[in-house]
């Protein structure tokens, strides 16, 4: 073995560290070798003082200040986070509960609008009837989809007065009904639908004439349906 | 590290970050020391040693999730966390030290005079210490740190290889020149003679 490869491995000599052949090689050398010799014998001194200095902080620990320290800082953090999920969840409910009110809110104004609406509307027309007797009744409807744009047909199976599109129930104490005779194809100058095959057809028609003199409502009576439709 | 004691440390970790502040205050007692100490002896100065064991915890306290159970157990954690630390201090710290701070580190830990010590004999063994400490402190950093771990701590090769993830190759290597190192700073060359036989 040669001083380098001594110094290598051999300074502590220490069995675990290396195999048995190598810790005895290191030996040898040591034996013939006074330079290495010395080198080893200082190093051993060094390690006792080095060990000396490991005992000497062997048994120092932290203050106690600095564990009351981290104490406080770990409560701290842990307070925050929690306020701050707290807020979170609480943030989170609200907006949800207040999301659900509205569409509980939106869906019963839905419901209740176009009952009333319809309810309301016919009221008003049957007593406007009944009050300046126009027959037994002069019930006007609503067909259902009017308010939402759909197309009005001109329909002879029922018997009620039908809202012209663009037109509102008329003040029962200023509505007159005129019954008139008409080619089925002007119905579609009041904005109702005409089966072009009947278009030239003559029919008598009730129309619901408003205050202004303008027809609000119209009523295809049973009568004229065979010659109508 | 036993694997009891690292499912422990891992259980206790969980419950902390959770907020149970007697199981964060169960990992300080469990590796308060040994952070400490290494920082101690890293630094040679206990209010820095204190500030970085302060450190340690309060990036455990704050961001738990940066410990991965899969890379390696809490304490080599720790110990990662505490070099980053103590490398920060040591480029930011003054090259040499106060009187007042070489000091610090050193009052409480003299040596006992005993009955059979003469002062004389206590003066030279104070004295001496005083040099060994200074001259690990005046190490390069690698090689203090391998100094301290393998010779101060006690630990074997390959714990000193796993707490610095680095080869154990490297750690014989650091190691055999930080010696070189002590042992130059501390005279002890003076008295070996020449070699005789390079070759030999």
């Amino acid at each position: 073995m040669t001083c380098e490869e001594f110094a290598a491995v051999g300074l502590d000599l220490d069995p675990s560290g290396a195999d048995e052949a190598l810790q005895q090689a290191a030996r040898d050398h040591l034996r013939e070798c006074p330079q290495c010799a010395a080198l080893q014998a200082n190093w051993l001194a060094l390690r006792v003082d080095l060990r000396a200095l490991g005992t000497e902080t062997a048994e120092a620990n932290a203050p106690a200040r600095v564990e009351m320290r981290l104490r406080q800082e770990f409560r701290t953090i842990h307070k925050t986070v929690k306020r701050q999920r707290m807020a979170f969840v609480a943030g989170w409910s609200l907006a949800a509960a207040a999301v659900l009110l509205c569409a509980f809110a939106w869906i019963n104004w839905r419901h209740q609008r176009g009952p009333v609406v319809a309810h309301k509307q016919s009221t008003a027309v049957q007593s406007a009837a009944s009050q300046r007797n126009f027959g037994p009744t002069v019930p006007i409807t609503t067909p259902a989809g009017a308010e939402l744009g759909d197309v009005l047909v001109a329909s002879s199976s029922s018997g009620d007065f039908t809202l012209l599109p663009g037109s509102l129930p008329p003040a029962p104490e200023d509505a007159t009904v005129v019954r008139v005779q008409m080619q089925r194809a002007a119905l579609g100058a009041l904005g109702l639908t005409v089966n072009e095959e009947h278009a030239g057809d003559w029919i008598q028609v009730d129309l619901l004439i408003g205050d202004d003199g303008l027809p609000q409502a119209v009523r295809l009576p049973p009568a004229s349906t065979q010659t109508s439709n | 590290m036993p694997i009891e004691s690292q499912q422990r440390d891992d259980a206790l970790l969980r419950r902390s970050a959770k907020g149970d502040e007697s199981a964060f205050a169960e990992i300080y007692h469990r590796h308060q020391a040994t952070v400490y100490r290494f920082a101690l002896r890293m630094t040679g100065n206990s209010w820095a040693a204190e500030e970085i064991v302060q450190d340690v915890f309060i990036t455990l306290v704050r961001e738990p999730k940066k410990y991965d159970v899969n890379r390696g157990t809490l304490g080599a954690f720790l110990y990662g966390v505490a070099r980053n630390r103590i490398m920060k201090h040591l480029e930011r710290a003054p090259r040499h030290l106060s009187l007042d701070e070489k000091g610090d580190a050193a009052q409480d830990n003299y040596p006992q005079l005993h009955e059979q010590m003469t002062p004389a004999r206590w003066t030279e063994l104070r004295e001496r210490r005083e040099q060994v400490r200074a001259a690990v402190l005046e190490l390069p950093t690698e090689f203090r740190e391998t100094v301290v771990l393998c010779e101060l701590d006690e630990m074997s090769y390959e714990e000193a290889a796993r707490t610095l993830e680095c080869p154990v190759g490297t750690i014989r290597s650091r190691l055999h020149r930080g010696r070189a190192l002590l042992l130059a700073k501390l005279e002890m060359l003076r008295d070996v003679p020449k070699r005789a036989n390079a070759g030999r």
